[in-house]
């Protein structure tokens, strides 16, 4: 899928009107995520929010990254969400010795035909589960990271394009700081959103022992919608309407936070945060968006992309900007 | 028509984003922080430049004050404050060695730090010596610390450094109050809103400014208010005359009396605007000849009022006495109520053994008491009462010694150049300083009215009584007289006392609180000080015996001398005669006229003012106007009355609109009607959150509805436009409530 920009573009032309075929597409739409949320919350007991963010991302056509420690349940989401999808899943575990063309994949020598053949890498899926992507060196994250912004993958000069919809989820532990490669903010940028599951409640935690004890319900988790149906529902996200107001809100906001940190968020922040905006609105089966999508979308797509100073966390700054700038 | 509208929408909001950004531009915390720190700037450098301008420095003062604000405009982008603060902090120093180095004698430390004891206990800043050099070395340091800090967002410090030095005017006496409330307001406008501008404001210059957050908005409207609070509140409770506080200019006169007015020991005297006559007993004095009992003389003139310089020091042994023929006069004086001065007649040469201790002698040569006198107390004076005859005064020439002419001929340098015109056109025909001096003081007495009720003018006082003014006191007259002689080279002084008072048989007199009085004293070569007496006696008499009777009638205390049996009502024609010095000059022993009796007794004869316009307000009285004003508005808005009747307007005589802001309007009125509800949105809430929080009616629900998606999905029809009005007028109809009533009909 090579036509991500003109893509943008499109989305951004739709700006002012309403879409005038989109109340059918929303409808479909709002439907398989839907069918994707209650699939999935099969398996993941809780976080509704997360499931919920993961969806909007995906419709957004955005990257995921979730961050905690470990044992909170993110390569099983990361897994729910994907086997929901009856396209390619694959799955890299990145470690410390785990080279660039580990998952990009390499040319093999054939000797049927006498050449070189492609053999790719686990990074060709739909969905793919980066688990504990700062574990790996830099070199390796950036083969991942170069796929999830090009779209395309590079290996001895030749450009392989990665399948239609692909999405990375990525997982980071927090724990074992000396030991990780954090991804640097640069990076952190490519990802749409970074998500923190947390410990779950308590009565949440038992409903989630008596299920997974024996047989563990993932093993049964099909596929409930194909990847034409979330190509159809990504393409209804792009057109849903994004009026002048809530553009410059978006824009108040990331200036807001240029304003008060040291790093504030850049224009792709503003631009995945009107997408994931988008994606909200196509959940709550609207096709404009409002300042409430935006708010509800703000946290977790601006918060990762700022540099703080020593007063305020990113979260902090994005919850500021939420309460001190006007909404019009 | 979606495309169309959108696009006036577009053009709408590029219009409403230019003037918001304009107005957002003014109203940021940090132009209203720095405006404060103007003012506190503009406080304490204009009180300087009234300093400097008496003596005539202002185009050096001037370009000094510029060109130091405009060297720490590039260095507040550079320097480091540390740095900053050493640089200030040298330039203080060194501005205050370079002013010590310039003195004639350079002072050694004891007195110079006495001095500056003294400079923070209330003495003026016109007597520092040479004042003009010590307020040029002086000022740069602070307006550079205060500029510097104020541009780094250091708003606190920065107040500090200007606070500091109109904290320091103001021990010095020198800051009046509306001044310095002008600074203080300033100061705290400067610390408020940096404080805001600091933390939540955007602080970058050039960024958009439209994000400023409404919480910080509301902030700032209530420091406004309390700014407008401080101001209104402090000249409330001016209105209420307690004691002799001194009265802010911008509630005109007080009540003080003549006395209080003129005889305090202080080095200061301000010349007020209506006054009063007090009847109480001060003291009696036995003397064999009747003249005027003198305090002291003031001889820096500010324009509006007088500086005592020079220092006092212990009367050690006699005084010397004038040149010239003198008749030697002893006076035995006994003190009827506290008394703070020692009065006595010019020229005092010896003090009775029991008071020598206690006395002080002033540069002038006058006498000053280093402890008040009680009730009881008594003292004795010799003094050599010089007995000139006017061939002596006429032929005196004018061969002025070098330090009374350097002292005595001093007028501000914003003295107007037609008081000096019209004084050589009265005195043409005068040929020497005695001729100038009578013809004068014949002039003031014979044009001017004598009265108590007076509005003090703004600005030069002689020039006022010369030129505006049609009637006035002692005060006033002794002013313009000597400012009228100065002009002329005469070297010329104001001198205040008390009257000869009353004869209480044999060489006894009393003299009373109304008695006190301000007259001049004229230079003359060979001969010394010579008493001159402007103020007109004719009026003045009958109104004192008024004033006496009226106190007996109603038996007011202190009224009568304690020591001696009460004397019988005398004459006022005995008071008169009474002129030793300048024989042939209608000179009375003026006391005060008795117009104004308010604060004692109201009487129907009393309050001879008229009605008069109000002065204009000076340039401070603005400025705190402006900052009642803008309170004023702050609180209007915080009301909302402002948007309120902006709406109502609109209403009124606006033009129909299109669908898309008939809606917006019909949402903008609800907004408003819930407002008055439940509570305001708050500005980072969305509709849906605000109405989900005040738990809105279905209506209130179905119009936020068709609004957000005009807004947002551009669905625009005149049917929802309709809809959207009557939703409207359905839910004004049902104000209170409504949510019930929309309960039960909506679902």
């Amino acid at each position: 899928m090579t036509d991500t920009d003109t893509d943008t573009e499109h989305d951004a032309e739709q700006g002012d009107g309403p879409g005038p075929t989109a109340g059918r597409g929303i409808e479909e739409a709002s439907a398989v995520v839907a069918e994707v949320v209650e699939n999935v919350e099969r398996v993941i007991v809780g976080h509704h929010e997360e499931v919920e963010h993961i969806m909007t991302g995906l419709l957004g056509r955005g990257h995921i990254l979730l961050e905690d420690v470990p044992g909170v349940g993110k390569t099983m989401l990361a897994r729910a969400v994907a086997e929901s999808f009856d396209g390619t899943f694959k799955r890299v575990q990145f470690t410390p010795d785990l080279l660039p063309s580990d998952v990009t994949g390499v040319n093999v020598y054939n000797q049927k035909t006498n050449d070189f053949e492609f053999r790719p890498g686990p990074i060709f899926g739909n969905v793919v589960l980066g688990d504990e992507i700062n574990r790996a060196p830099p070199k390796t994250q950036s083969a991942l990271l170069e796929a999830m912004e090009e779209e395309q993958v590079t290996v001895d000069g030749e450009t392989h394009t990665v399948p239609d919809p692909f999405t990375v989820i990525a997982t980071q532990n927090t724990v074992e700081g000396d030991r990780a490669y954090d991804l640097p903010l640069a990076e952190v940028d490519r990802f749409m959103k970074k998500l923190h599951l947390g410990y779950p409640e308590e009565d949440e935690e038992a409903e989630l022992l008596g299920r997974v004890v024996g047989h563990h319900p993932i093993e049964d988790l099909g596929a409930v919608t194909t990847l034409a149906d979330l190509s159809a529902a990504r393409k209804t996200a792009a057109s849903v309407t994004v009026a002048s107001q809530v553009r410059e809100y978006a824009t108040r906001l990331a200036g807001y936070t240029r304003e008060h940190a040291a790093i504030g968020v850049s224009p792709r922040g503003s631009i995945a945060l009107l997408r994931a905006a988008q994606g909200r609105a196509v959940l709550d089966g609207r096709d404009y968006v409002i300042p409430d999508d935006v708010q509800t979308e703000a946290e977790v797509v601006l918060a990762h992309r700022i540099r703080a100073d020593a007063d305020h966390t990113g979260q902090g700054l994005v919850a500021d900007a939420l309460e001190r700038v006007p909404v019009e | 028509m979606s495309r169309g509208s959108g696009q006036d929408r577009a053009a709408a909001d590029r219009r409403a984003t230019l003037l918001g950004r304009a107005a957002a531009r003014l109203w940021s915390s940090r132009v209203l922080a720095l405006t404060g720190v103007a003012g506190l700037l503009f406080s304490f450098l204009s009180l300087l430049y009234g300093v400097v301008s008496v003596t005539g420095g202002q185009a050096p003062f001037l370009a000094l004050v510029a060109a130091t604000a405009l060297v720490a405009v590039p260095v507040s982008r550079r320097l480091r404050v540390r740095t900053v603060a050493w640089l200030a902090l040298s330039l203080l120093v060194g501005g205050l060695v370079v002013y010590l180095l310039s003195l004639p004698e350079t002072p050694t430390p004891g007195p110079l730090v006495a001095s500056a004891l003294e400079l923070l206990t209330g003495r003026s800043v016109y007597r520092i010596r040479q004042t003009e050099l010590w307020v040029l070395t002086v000022t740069p340091g602070p307006v550079f610390l205060t500029v510097y800090l104020a541009l780094r967002e250091w708003y606190a410090s920065a107040v500090a450094a200007g606070g500091l030095m109109l904290g320091f005017l103001v021990l010095t006496g020198d800051a009046e109050a509306t001044i310095a409330l002008l600074g203080v307001v300033s100061g705290a406008a400067a610390i408020g809103f940096g404080d805001f501008a600091r933390t939540a404001d955007t602080t970058t210059p050039g960024t958009e400014t439209r994000g400023a957050e409404a919480g910080v908005d509301q902030g700032r409207r209530t420091l406004l208010m309390e700014l407008a609070g401080m101001v209104v509140v402090s000249q409330a409770v001016d209105l209420f005359p307690t004691g002799e506080a001194t009265p802010l200019s911008l509630t005109g006169g007080g009540d003080r009396t003549v006395e209080a007015s003129l005889l305090t020991a202080d080095s200061e005297l301000e010349v007020l605007g209506s006054i009063s006559l007090s009847p109480e007993v001060r003291f009696t004095v036995e003397a064999p000849v009747t003249t005027y009992w003198r305090v002291g003389s003031y001889d820096f003139y500010t324009g509006d009022g007088w500086v005592r310089d020079g220092n006092e020091r212990p009367y050690s042994s006699r005084l010397s006495s004038p040149p010239g023929p003198t008749a030697t006069v002893t006076q035995a004086y006994t003190v009827e109520s506290e008394l703070s001065v020692m009065p006595a007649a010019w020229r005092p040469v010896s003090v009775g053994e029991s008071a020598a201790p206690v006395t002080r002698v002033t540069e002038a040569g006058g006498l000053q008491p280093a402890t008040a006198f009680g009730d009881g107390d008594t003292y004795t004076v010799t003094s050599e009462v010089p007995r000139p005859d006017a061939t002596r005064l006429a032929s005196a020439g004018t061969d002025y010694p070098d330090r009374v002419v350097r002292r005595y001929t001093q007028l501000p340098a914003d003295t107007p150049d037609r008081v000096a015109e019209r004084t050589a056109r009265l005195t043409a025909e005068a040929e020497n300083p005695y001729e100038t001096a009578r013809t004068v003081e014949a002039w003031l007495e014979e044009n001017r009215a004598y009265s108590l009720s007076v509005d003090r003018p703004e600005g030069n006082i002689a020039d006022a009584f010369l030129f505006e003014m049609e009637q006035g006191y002692c005060t006033y007259y002794a002013t313009t007289m000597t400012t009228m002689l100065r002009t002329q080279g005469v070297p010329a002084r104001l001198t205040v006392g008390y009257t000869p008072g009353e004869p209480a048989g044999g060489n006894r007199r009393v003299v009373r609180g109304y008695d006190s009085h301000a007259w001049v004293e004229v230079y003359f070569p060979d001969t010394g000080w010579v008493r001159f007496d402007p103020t007109p006696a004719a009026p003045r008499r009958e109104a004192e015996q008024q004033r006496l009777s009226q106190a007996r009638a109603n038996e007011e205390e202190n009224v009568e001398p304690d020591r001696t049996p009460t004397p019988t009502t005398a004459s006022p024609d005995e008071t008169n005669g009474s002129d030793d010095t300048t024989a042939d000059t209608p000179t009375v022993t003026v006391g005060v006229d008795v117009d104004d009796l308010r604060p004692e007794t109201p009487t129907p004869e009393g309050s001879g003012g008229g009605f008069e316009l109000p002065d204009p307000p000076s340039r401070e009285e603005l400025l705190l106007g402006l900052v009642v004003v803008a309170g004023a508005a702050a609180g209007l808005r915080q009301t909302g009355l402002s948007r309120r009747v902006s709406l109502w307007a609109r209403d009124r005589f606006g033009d129909d609109a299109d669908p898309e802001t008939d809606i917006e309007r019909a949402f903008t009125r609800l907004e408003l009607a819930l407002e008055d509800e439940h509570r305001a949105r708050e500005p980072g809430e969305t509709v849906r959150a605000y109405l989900e929080a005040i738990d809105a009616g279905p209506r209130p629900r179905r119009l936020a509805a068709i609004r957000e998606r005009a807004r947002y999905r551009g669905e625009v029809t005149d049917d929802l436009a309709a809809e959207a009005r009557t939703l409207l007028a359905d839910i004004r109809q049902t104000p209170a409530g409504d949510s019930e009533a929309d309960g039960e009909d909506g679902q």
